[in-house]
């Protein structure tokens, strides 16, 4: 079918409009449809469009109610604000997953077909409780990788973080482990 | 060493290329879209620290660039030879490179997230691929813990990268299938199973060369090998119709496609300038009848490594000087009349 609007290209667009209830149907082709004023879906026929503009269009179309309360849902931790993820259809941050999760979760299943992760889990560093990782991690990190034992003094940068995260948690029985385990390895490098 | 595009696959006619990309993010810091100038430079100095190395991993050699010292014509050069893509070509903020020798492992630091580790082969090789990034994930997770969430599993910039993290790609030519009525709705039904088909060189009827990507459109609710499964099964599938329609074409019109070839290869091989457009399309050609067993050349004719270098900004490093739109298809003819290998 030719574009009904050049009619010289094919039309690969199909455009349905309801207007009180009355359906129309329009075929255009992408460079007619980019010239016409399709409000925020005209980011679709933009030829670098990224889908995760998609996003901000099915966020942003009205619900303006909606849209004035979560406008003050700020991520803590970055600043981002709700407004500019719509926006952007950026994360400016981990924690912003959970800052807009009541938000967003609907449409990231919209997005991606699904909201849950089935795939790979990390391997070091993560565990249930919310610690980025355990001291044992660090010890065994890259063990069974193929060279992919961490060096000490990385072994100890990463222990020193953990060391001053267990403090902030109020987790002392931790901190002293990490302690000891740094003071373990600077012994061992103090013999090399 | 030979750079992965320079070698030919000839396992399987028409499959030109393979990718898997991986990006992850560091759970200390904000996503780089978040960061101050101070603070990326101080990632990108830890990162660069923890992965120097990279090599005991795989043996390959590496080299550490920072993307502000690589001067924009190599950039581009780079984008043109797939190691990054244009939105990290033309980032203007802190980021880092480690790439390897042959071009075939990438970890871009800083670029839209912290970590884009991205591997390409020639063929079609997921599989071996994504062993071999999930290999280096876990060696950079040794390093450095990753924003990870439950529900939600590798935490990235964008929500649709959210997940694996993971994109698979294969490149396949498809020059009979995509001239076919039927193309378009072809390309709609792959997108109901979750994977999208683009032409690589441009839209439509306009993508000279006939190339197209597959790659899964979701990275959330999948697996690992639930993606891989999904985009082989969707080029092999396109390739099994190609070769189909193909077959059939030359069955009835044989003549007429073993003249194109050779009339394709003399252009190419005598001409003194060319456009991009008629590169392509006669490169495209070549393909064909290497395929079609009507064009036999003395070693392999590694057509894709021919396409990519013909590109703008990778003749112009070849010159190295800025060309004019003549002095390219000049430089184009060239390039192909030196790379051409001769007919047996």
């Amino acid at each position: 079918m030719l574009c009904e609007r050049c009619k010289i290209r094919e039309a690969n667009i199909q455009y349905t409009e309801v207007i009180n209830g009355v359906k129309t149907e329009h075929h255009f082709c992408t460079q007619c449809a980019k010239e016409m004023d399709f409000g925020p879906y005209a980011a679709i026929f933009d030829s670098e469009f990224p889908l995760g503009k998609l996003l901000s269009g099915l966020l942003g179309v009205g619900e303006e109610q909606e849209e004035k309360k979560a406008h003050q849902v700020i991520c803590p931790a970055c600043k981002t604000s709700y407004e500019e993820f719509i926006k952007n259809s950026r994360f400016g941050c981990p924690e912003c997953y959970g800052v807009f999760d009541l938000l967003i979760a609907e449409n990231i299943k919209q997005l991606q077909g699904s909201d849950t992760h089935k795939g790979k889990q990390p391997k070091y560093h993560y565990n249930e409780t919310g610690a980025s990782f355990s001291v044992e991690d660090v010890a065994r990190a890259g063990e069974d990788t193929p060279g992919g034992e961490l060096d000490r003094e990385e072994q100890i940068r990463l222990l020193d973080a953990r060391l001053h995260e267990a403090i902030a948690r109020e987790e002392y029985e931790v901190a002293a482990k990490c302690r000891d385990k740094i003071r373990e390895l600077r012994e061992e490098i103090g013999k090399c | 060493m030979l750079k992965w595009y320079e070698r030919v696959d000839s396992g399987r006619p028409g499959i030109i290329s393979s990718r898997v990309r991986l990006v992850r993010n560091w759970n200390q810091y904000a996503f780089p879209s978040r960061l101050s100038q101070k603070e990326s430079l101080e990632m990108l100095h830890r990162l660069e620290l923890g992965l120097q190395n990279l090599n005991s991993l795989d043996g390959k050699h590496y080299e550490y660039q920072y993307l502000g010292d690589i001067s924009e014509l190599d950039k581009k050069a780079m984008q043109e030879r797939r190691v990054f893509n244009a939105t990290i070509a033309s980032k203007k903020t802190p980021a880092g490179l480690f790439l390897s020798e042959e071009e075939d492992t990438a970890i871009v630091l800083n670029g839209t997230d912290h970590i884009r580790l991205q591997m390409l082969s020639a063929g079609l090789h997921l599989e071996e691929l994504w062993a071999r990034c999930d290999q280096m994930d876990d060696y950079i997770n040794a390093r450095f813990p990753y924003a990870f969430d439950k529900k939600y599993g590798y935490l990235t910039s964008f929500p649709t990268n959210v997940g694996t993290g993971m994109r698979a790609s294969v490149v396949l030519h498809l020059p009979t299938l995509s001239m076919g009525k039927k193309f378009n709705g072809l390309v709609a039904e792959m997108g109901r199973f979750g994977a999208s088909v683009r032409g690589v060189y441009g839209e439509g009827s306009e993508n000279y060369g006939a190339l197209y990507e597959i790659s899964n459109q979701k990275t959330l609710g999948l697996t690992e090998k639930e993606i891989l499964d999904l985009v082989n099964r969707v080029a092999l599938q396109l390739l099994a119709q190609e070769r189909q329609v193909r077959r059939m074409a030359l069955e009835k019109h044989r003549l007429e496609y073993t003249d194109e070839a050779y009339k394709s290869y003399g252009v190419l091989k005598y001409a003194r300038r060319l456009s991009a457009k008629d590169a392509m399309v006669f490169l495209s050609q070549i393909m064909s009848g290497i395929v079609d067993g009507i064009l036999a050349t003395e070693g392999d004719c590694a057509v894709y490594r021919m396409m990519l270098g013909i590109q703008p900004a990778n003749l112009q490093k070849i010159s190295e000087r800025p060309l004019s739109k003549e002095e390219l298809d000049e430089a184009r003819a060239a390039y192909i009349r030196e790379k051409l290998p001769e007919l047996v």
